[in-house]
């Protein structure tokens, strides 16, 4: 009983350390950039009070704000879905994207970027990218959804999700290949996924779909813990298996094809974070794990974010390289010091 | 409790085992025993409604299985797989905890009653001290016990479990076996397990059911069903013997070149018979009564045996056939067996060997040797234990 209560204690206190830190990052990310406005201001701006400097407001109120707060919905979203695919396939090294959802919104975006599908248009507008790139995710997601149903074993589909990564990422280079040099660039750059030029409609999309997402996926803590045992162990107890294998397939898909909507594909948030939050608070009891991962997904990803902005100021770093070249070695520290495999 | 109708169990258009018939009443403890790929895994799986029958149906508490609700079907059933579990960060406690599935609410909290039923369950398998270790840390036997704790918290009323002494020690092995039949004893539960030990079925269960090649072979008490042939038959063993009066195994090896005789009794001769199959000597061994625990050794491993009825005298006929054998031998080791009335003639078997200038090995100290022996025993070769018999016969050979 002591055991647990200690437990008990360790929870809350990282809970408050990961909601102190997120806090801490997001003052952080509105107050720094590579245009200095003093912290006074940009408290005055937050919080729609008059400043003299217009342009403050604006990089304030109409860049930086919205882009953190995507920061922490989109690190929340990813770490979560990374979290249900990991415990559904009961595979460590299984990140959000591992069904094909991002190559599918790359392959649409590409479509859109290279090819001359939008030649009559001219500008391409930011927004019809972002639908693309949904599209693209939910395509891939029905289906998998669809392949779900008859698959009987969940390695199976996992394998279904990687060959239709490949099929994907094959068109797309297929696509690079034919494209101007120009486009391709861009095609490049978004690629490398980013939260800047979130603007304010788009956030509503995000935080309100993700905050739905999140908490479906919350609600399945039960389900999810009996599924640590693997599958035969948890229909014995009860749990409606096909139910349970489309509702995290439609949640993790979902999220993480919302954030690759307006972000593009962010790398190694959904695979890294629930290992540092499983490690850090010690338990593998996802009714635990998934407000810690919730909290420390959005924690992680404002601060890579605001590494990236700042690093080599004012040249903006691909986020995703930040993710990766930090995250990394702290995973591999975090398994290091602790003796059991995952 | 459960019952099986007609059922037919396997994958797809595959039929495994066809007609099955079996009834498991309350609190029954029921092995099945089969070779490996007999079938007895999917069984168990299409009883516990893992797997669809294919035809037939599984009836449990009277009504169907495939009827029931998953929720009411994981109060009355519980399972303990052989599965690797890969269960990450969770304590021994917080998995064992999960059989509470069934009975807690929508997010799945723990009441003080499950914790407390939690507890109970981790000490009625001797598993109380691990609950705050981490599970993927355990020992394969630890991990066992607490996997049973988890199906017992889920207070069932049948728990089905496939080979649930594999990869376990001795100690571990009974100690499950143990739990189980006082599960199926004190709390009446149906305890259904698959096993890979005829001598652990034999001791323990109450009902086995021997399944091969696609059927159920026989069903029944083990006293009953498990004999010689049986077993033999059932496994395709050539090579080893099953005696169902000691229960155990035994390997027959009785190929060697060189001959030795051994004169034993009353369990004095089973350890050296064992050291001088696994060297390759061919046995005889004589004169022994039928009722002798060497004699049942002896025959298991097929080593010639010259037997005399229970509780009679050596007579004659076994006295010169003895004799006969001795002939064909240089070796001969007296294993030390107790001397009496019925077997008093051995004695003059090893005086008649003492006399021939053969080579004798007691097992008996010179004290005792010399009292029993009077004046050939100068001749023998003493040997403390079976090790420096196995010297003096490489000596000899050379």
């Amino acid at each position: 009983m002591n055991l647990l209560l200690k437990q008990q204690i360790r929870y809350r206190f990282l809970y408050l350390l990961f909601l102190v830190m997120l806090f801490i990052f997001f003052i952080l990310n509105i107050a720094m950039g590579s245009v200095h406005i003093p912290f006074l201001d940009t408290c005055k701006i937050v919080f729609q009070q008059q400043v003299d400097n217009e342009v403050h407001q604006a990089v304030v109120w109409k860049i930086r704000l919205p882009r953190s707060l995507a920061t922490l919905f989109g690190g929340a979203a990813l770490a979560a879905a990374g979290l249900l695919l990991q415990v559904f396939f009961r595979n460590p090294i299984v990140g959000p994207y591992v069904l094909g959802i991002s190559s599918g919104a790359t392959l649409m975006v590409a479509l859109v970027m290279l090819t001359g599908l939008t030649a009559g248009i001219g500008g391409i507008h930011p927004f019809f990218l972002c639908l693309a790139a949904f599209a693209g995710a939910v395509g891939v997601m029905f289906i998998v959804l669809a392949v779900a149903v008859k698959v009987r074993d969940v390695v199976t589909l996992l394998v279904i999700g990687l060959m239709m990564g490949y099929l994907c990422s094959a068109v797309s280079s297929i696509l690079i290949a034919f494209a101007e040099k120009e486009k391709v660039h861009g095609f490049v750059l978004w690629t490398f996924g980013s939260f800047s030029g979130f603007c304010w409609d788009e956030l509503q999309i995000l935080a309100f779909g993700g905050g739905v997402l999140l908490l479906g996926a919350f609600l399945l803590g039960k389900p999810l813990n009996a599924f640590l045992l693997g599958e035969n162990y948890a229909r014995s107890m009860g749990v409606n298996i096909k139910l349970f294998r489309y509702l995290i397939v439609f949640l993790s898909c979902a999220l993480a094809g919302l954030v690759t909507a307006f972000a593009g594909p962010v790398a190694f948030i959904g695979l890294a974070v629930p290992h540092m939050a499983r490690l850090s608070l010690g338990t593998s009891d996802n009714k635990i794990l998934i407000p810690g991962v919730i909290l420390l997904g959005a924690v992680v990803t404002s601060l890579c974010d605001l590494i990236a902005r700042l690093a080599f100021s004012p040249v903006e770093l691909p986020v995703s390289a930040v993710t990766s070249f930090f995250g990394a070695p702290i995973v591999i520290g975090l398994l290091l010091k602790r003796r059991t495999a995952l | 409790m459960m019952k099986t109708r007609k059922l037919a169990v396997g994958y797809g258009s595959k039929t495994v085992v066809d007609n099955i018939e079996l009834e498991m009443l309350k609190g029954q403890f029921v092995c099945l025993l089969g070779p490996n790929g007999s079938g007895k895994t999917t069984i168990l799986r299409s009883l516990a409604r893992l797997l669809a029958p294919l035809q037939g149906a599984v009836y449990l508490k009277g009504s169907l299985l495939n009827k029931l609700k998953p929720s009411q079907l994981a109060r009355d059933l519980a399972v303990v797989l052989t599965e690797r579990l890969s269960t990450g960060l969770l304590t021994a406690f917080e998995l064992a905890s999960m059989g509470r599935y069934p009975y807690t609410g929508f997010f799945g909290r723990l009441s003080e009653e499950d914790r407390q039923k939690t507890w109970e369950a981790l000490k009625l398998v001797n598993a109380g001290e691990l609950a705050g270790r981490y599970f993927s840390e355990l020992s394969d036997g630890e991990k066992q016990k607490v996997l049973l704790a988890r199906a017992l918290v889920q207070e069932p009323e049948v728990i089905i479990l496939d080979e649930p002494t594999s990869h376990l020690d001795v100690r571990h092995r009974l100690e499950v076996m143990a739990i189980l039949r006082r599960l199926a004893r004190e709390k009446g539960i149906t305890v259904i397990a698959s096993l890979h030990d005829v001598d652990l079925a034999l001791k323990t269960c109450e009902v086995v059911v021997l399944v091969k090649d696609g059927k159920i072979v026989a069903c029944g008490l083990p006293e009953e069903v498990l004999d010689e042939k049986t077993v033999a038959g059932l496994y395709d063993i050539g090579c080893a013997h099953f005696n169902r009066h000691l229960g155990t195994m035994e390997l027959r090896d009785n190929g060697g070149e060189v001959l030795v005789c051994v004169v034993a009794g009353a369990g004095s001769g089973a350890n050296v018979y064992r050291l001088l199959a696994k060297r390759g000597f061919a046995i005889v061994t004589g004169v022994i009564h039928e009722n002798d625990i060497d004699c049942h050794v002896a025959r298991g491993m097929g080593a010639t045996v010259i037997g005399e009825g229970p509780f009679g005298e050596i007579s004659d006929v076994a006295y010169r056939r003895a004799l006969d054998f001795l002939e064909k031998t240089n070796f001969v080791i007296d294993a030390g067996f107790p001397v009496g009335p019925f077997n008093r003639r051995n004695v003059d078997l090893i005086k008649h060997c003492l006399g021939q200038k053969k080579i004798v090995c007691t097992m008996r100290s010179r004290k005792d040797a010399g009292e029993l022996f009077a004046s050939p025993a100068r001749n023998l070769v003493y040997c403390r234990g079976v090790a420096s018999i196995l010297e003096t016969l490489d000596g000899g050979k050379k």
